[in-house]
């Protein structure tokens, strides 16, 4: 035993336990980046039959992209997956044209017709980033397709992600704990989430780029190097430039700043820390054009330039004081800190109130008035990302983190240094915006695997030791002696007395199998969620079939494989904005709307068509050069994310801006009900969407049967009538249907009177065709 | 018969004009009335005022507030709604002495009863916007039927009056809050209070403050609600608990994504005693002098930390069927 002590602490085998420590990392890092493949490839390697039309798709997809673009491996249809789409052809753009006309792209194929000033209203991180990396790679005489890169941009920047928790962590306790929390968001699902193979957001990148820069914060802090704060502005540089939760870190090292000011532990380290972070990252900021002067002319940046301004005082009146050391002086400087920071908060709220400093932007503010989103920014509030999270969300995605985590945060208090403050103000501030906004749960799975890890660390640390303290006699000196030693003000209760160690053999072994067994089920877990919730992307929907199969219904795919096939290359859809990218994307038509929701009234304008009568419908889809019109109806498959739910936003957003001529009150029963079925209102069975919805959707079903699964409604007997709008195509599980505008009547009648005379000319016709088949058979 | 083209013309003009001037007497004769009113802004109709002021010609445009204010109809929407309006009048008529052609009335069912029931109404309030029906702000589709205003859909009427009528006159009544001082002067006297108990009581909180233990606390209680769901509670403001149907009560919520409010209390509570567990086991039992002590405090601890867990996730499994994952004892 003392020589297994004697080999991890002699000198000569630091470098094998380096070594070790690096492969260990290394091991973890490879664990979560293919973590995240493994999740795709079943879906890949899924060579089981399919449908018909499934497969000749897969086919003809393969032969499009493999003749236009001359490389298509293993991953036949890896195009599908990368989403959201627009960034992936954001990507193409920039590699393509170069990085100075990515910076002045005007988009015209999206937004139609307005068009949408790309280079200048995005993010540009996530696209340079894998730009940069297909350079090298290029240079480095490696020829990968930019799309691989963006497939697997994500899995990559998760093992840096699990390198730099572990760096962070490492500040926190030591590298045990380090180790642990980089395993730990190596395979967090709350984490995985967001950055399986395929997912391009610019989330995939910015979680690395904030637990790094939170890092590089730390240790310029207990530092106090300046060295350090500005590499920390360079990562807040690259993360501005990545994602708009930067906000997030422009608020949270500011926050820590402030509340180590009031603890009274202002030192010249977090001056000289603060003050360089601050001063260049908010100019790095600024070179970002989308971002360009907000930093000080917003509210959501006031708060890092107050502390800065606090800081500059609160230093001063250090170095005075430093200098002239008398007590009156002293209370004196004191005051004059108050007032000057009640005053330039005063100057900063009237500057707010008069304009000069824009307030909170919707999407932030909604995070505190968590109502106000609701009443004045519809359509904030309808993406499900943005609904407040259940706490089953929080077990799915942090298993038993969850519980540990807030031992954690406790066990932060009981050492109590500056760092540990910052993470127990991350955990608060974290869990609340995780609690009022799913997608929020991304900026605190970090946290709960740093504090998580701290306090399993502190556990493994006392039951792993092989040590065993000597048996107290009783009445002994020593053990009195311990107890009257720690009357210390100011410590946690669990913390008073001093520390004994682990008498029992038997009790540190049964507490280390418990734990182990947890980690066991939490590894189950992971790998469990991972499979089932995240692994396909978005665009294929799986399900298991009852022998616990997996089917995969393409309905999406299919039918923009068809737009792209069977439309004029210049043809305009529109659709709800949900899925503009994917319509830009994969069947490379012009949109309406997309999931950039730059412009308020043009989604409006959308989303008074789909609501609205066909007379008025019809003139808002001809002035907008509309050609077809798709919806998604998931009422035969039971697939609830379709249209007609999503309705009630796309009214709600139309009456924020035409509130006479869309009433959310007309699409609701007088009983106050959303309804489908023969009680549904005449509003709403005269929309163009419960047309476009339900049109031949009884011809399916026996007469009188038909049958809406998901509101599990029974359908009028008689179907809808379309005169402005012609059936062109329904996909497979009737998830898409794609509708042609009419044009205009050549006689220059309406087309219900034109629909109206065709249908007795029809009836004319049937009895005329009678006549001839009678002929016929006397002839034959 | 060739005399007759002008009287035929002056006919025609007479015609023409006397809607006009009918339209004016009624202008004056509502002006005096608006003026002349005890409530101030406010005209008080009865049957025939009600039918004098609705029926076209009118060169003005008149809002009217059919109500029931009578304690015996209960109508607690009327009660309600009755300050905003008179506020509305008031700032109207401070602004605009003459009424300049925007009336506000107000008929009672107590005194109108025929009128209610001739319009065939069993509700109230009913506000009524009647456009002018000559000059140049005619809205030909309402010289019979009024608009009328949605009270399902508004927080603040008076405002929301406002909107109405703005949207449909050119008139835009303005809404002037009174200063209310009653407010100021409870929030004065509370800050007032609050610093006075501050600064009493400073010496008492100091340690309090400056106690390590007191942070801890707050911010694992903050962790903990916000964790387990309390922020959902609190937005989409869910049930407590709710009746199975059956006799009992129901406190588990089905579906994934939906939770009650005890629901989240008992999983706050387990996530607490298992934070709770961990601790002890990490930094209070290796503190116990007396081995015997600390083996059964290990053992309870390390009893409690797999039965709470065990039960979380027999909870998590009750939201989400199908999942495979159980540790004893609860399976």
């Amino acid at each position: 035993m003392s020589s297994m002590e004697a080999l991890l602490k002699d000198e000569s085998t630091r470098n094998i336990r380096r070594l070790l420590k690096v492969v260990i990392l290394i091991t973890i890092a490879g664990a979560a980046v293919s973590s995240r493949l493994f999740s795709v490839i079943p879906l890949f390697m899924n060579e089981s039959p399919r449908g018909l039309s499934e497969t000749i798709l897969g086919l003809g997809e393969t032969v499009t992209f493999g003749s236009g673009t001359g490389d298509i491996g293993v991953w036949k249809s890896d195009d599908a997956i990368v989403d959201p789409w627009f960034n992936f052809r954001a990507s193409k753009y920039l590699v393509k044209n170069g990085f100075y006309n990515f910076w002045d792209w005007f988009d015209d194929r999206t937004w139609h017709p307005l068009g949408r000033v790309t280079g200048g209203t995005l993010y540009p991180g996530l696209m340079v980033t894998s730009g940069a990396i297909y350079h090298i790679l290029r240079m480095l005489s490696m020829p990968v397709d930019i799309r691989n890169v963006c497939v697997l941009l994500a899995p990559a920047f998760s093992g840096l992600t699990a390198l730099a928790t572990y760096l962070f962590t490492k500040e926190m306790k030591d590298e045990s704990a380090g180790l642990l929390a980089a395993a730990f968001i190596g395979i967090a699902p709350g984490y995985i989430s967001r950055s399986v193979a395929g997912s391009y957001d610019n989330e995939a990148i910015a979680i690395f780029l904030l637990m790094f820069t939170f890092y590089l914060w730390i240790k310029a802090l207990k530092d106090g190097s300046a060295f350090w704060g500005a590499l920390c502005a360079l990562f807040y540089f690259y993360m501005v430039a990545a994602w708009g939760g930067y906000v997030f870190i422009t608020n949270m090292i500011p926050l820590h700043a402030f509340v180590l000011v009031l603890m009274g532990r202002y030192s010249p380290r977090l001056y000289v820390a603060y003050t360089s972070w601050f001063a260049l990252g908010t100019l790095g900021s600024m070179q970002v054009p989308f971002v360009g002067f907000l930093p000080i002319r917003s509210s959501e940046h006031m708060a890092a330039l107050g502390v800065f301004g606090l800081l500059q005082l609160v230093g001063f009146v250090e170095f005075v004081r430093y200098q002239v050391p008398s007590r009156q002086f002293k209370t004196l400087l004191k005051a004059l800190i108050f007032v000057v920071f009640a005053l330039s908060s005063a100057v900063l709220v009237l500057l707010t109130v008069s304009g000069v400093i824009a307030p909170w932007s919707g999407r932030f503010y909604s995070l505190w008035d968590t109502g106000y989103a609701k009443i004045h920014i519809p359509i904030i509030a309808s993406v499900s990302e943005h609904q407040p999270t259940a706490w089953p969300a929080f077990f799915f995605d942090l298993e038993m983190l969850i519980w540990l985590f807030p031992a954690g945060v406790y066990m932060c208090f009981s050492t109590l240094q500056d760092q540990h403050v910052f993470v127990i103000i991350y955990a608060i501030m974290a869990s609340y915006f995780a609690g009022v906004m799913v997608r929020l749960m991304l900026t605190l799975t970090p946290v709960v695997c740093v504090s998580a890890a701290i306090a399993l660390s502190n556990i493994l640390d006392t039951y792993l030791s092989i040590k065993t303290p000597p048996t107290p006699t009783v009445g002994a000196p020593g053990a009195d002696e311990r107890k009257e030693k720690k009357p210390r003000v100011n410590i946690l209760s669990a913390g008073k007395d001093s520390i004994v160690g682990i008498y029992s053999k038997a009790s540190s072994i049964a507490v280390i199998a418990a734990f182990s067994i947890y980690l066991f089920v939490f590894v189950l877990h992971c790998t469990w969620v991972t499979s089932n919730a995240y692994s396909s992307p978005s665009v294929v929907l799986a399900s298991r079939l009852p022998d616990g199969s997996q089917h995969i219904i393409d309905d999406y795919r299919e039918a923009y494989y068809w737009l792209r096939k069977n439309t004029p290359d210049n043809a305009k859809i529109m659709s709800w904005w949900d899925y503009g990218y994917q319509i830009g994307g994969m069947a490379d038509r012009t949109t309406l709307v997309d999931n950039n929701t730059w412009n308020n009234t043009h989604i409006a304008t959308v989303g008074k068509a789909m609501s609205s009568r066909e007379e008025v419908a019809y003139p808002i889809l001809r002035q907008h050069d509309v050609d077809y019109v798709l919806v998604i109806f998931g009422g035969l498959l039971g697939y609830s994310g379709d249209d007609i739910n999503k309705f009630l936003w796309m009214i709600r957003i139309a009456e924020g801006v035409w509130p006479e001529e869309v009433k959310e009150r007309d699409f609701f029963t007088p009983r106050g009900e959303y309804r489908v079925d023969d009680g549904a209102t005449d509003t709403m069975k005269n929309s163009i969407m419960y047309k476009m919805s339900y049109y031949n959707y009884q011809s399916l079903f026996p007469a009188g049967q038909a049958q809406d699964r998901v509101r599990n409604a029974k359908l009028p007997a008689v179907g809808p009538t379309l005169n402005i709008l012609d059936e062109a195509f329904t996909s497979e599980n009737w998830i898409v249907r794609i509708y042609k505008v009419k044009d205009l009547d050549n006689l220059g009648r309406d087309h219900a009177s034109a629909a109206a005379f065709d249908a007795g000319k029809k009836k004319s016709k049937r009895t005329k065709a009678g006549k001839g088949a009678q002929r016929k058979l006397r002839v034959v | 018969m060739r005399f007759l083209a002008p009287v035929a013309g002056l006919l025609s003009l007479v015609s023409t004009l006397l809607p006009i001037a009918l339209a004016d007497s009624k202008l004056s004769k509502f002006t005096s009335l608006a003026a002349g009113s005890n409530l101030k802004g406010i005209v008080k109709l009865d049957d025939t005022l009600y039918t004098e002021l609705t029926t076209a010609p009118r060169n003005y445009s008149a809002v009217v507030l059919l109500t029931a204010l009578d304690h015996r109809f209960s109508c607690d929407l009327c009660q309600e709604f009755q300050p905003e309006y008179a506020l509305l009048a008031k700032s109207w008529i401070a602004k605009h002495k003459s009424g300049d052609g925007l009336f506000f009335g107000q008929l009672d069912f107590a005194d109108a009863k025929a009128t209610f029931q001739r319009l065939q109404l069993t509700t109230a309030p009913i506000l009524y916007l009647f456009p002018p029906t000559t000059g140049d702000n005619v809205d030909v589709a309402h010289i019979e039927t009024p608009h009328q205003f949605d009270f399902t859909q508004h927080r603040t009427p008076a405002e929301a009056v406002a909107r109405f009528i703005s949207k449909h006159t050119p008139h835009t009544p303005p809404v002037s809050r009174p200063f209310d001082y009653v407010k100021f002067g409870g929030m004065a006297g509370l800050v007032l209070v609050a610093v006075a108990l501050v600064s009493i009581a400073f010496p008492i909180v100091k340690p309090i403050i400056y106690s390590r233990n007191f942070w801890a606390a707050i911010s694992l209680i903050a962790v903990l609600l916000f964790t387990s769901g309390h922020m959902f509670n609190h937005i989409r403001h869910v049930p407590y608990v709710v009746n199975d149907g059956r006799g009992g009560i129901s406190y588990v919520a089905s579906g994934f994504s939906n939770q009650f409010g005890l629901e989240t209390q008992i999983v706050a509570i387990v996530y607490a005693l298992l934070a709770f567990a961990t601790i002890s086991l990490a930094m209070k039992t290796p503190r116990i002098d007396d081995p015997t002590q600390q083996k059964a405090a290990i053992l309870i601890w390390n009893a409690v930390l797999l039965v709470g867990f065990s039960f979380l996730m027999n909870l998590f499994k009750q939201k989400n069927g199908s999942y495979p994952f159980f540790l004893p004892p609860l399976f």
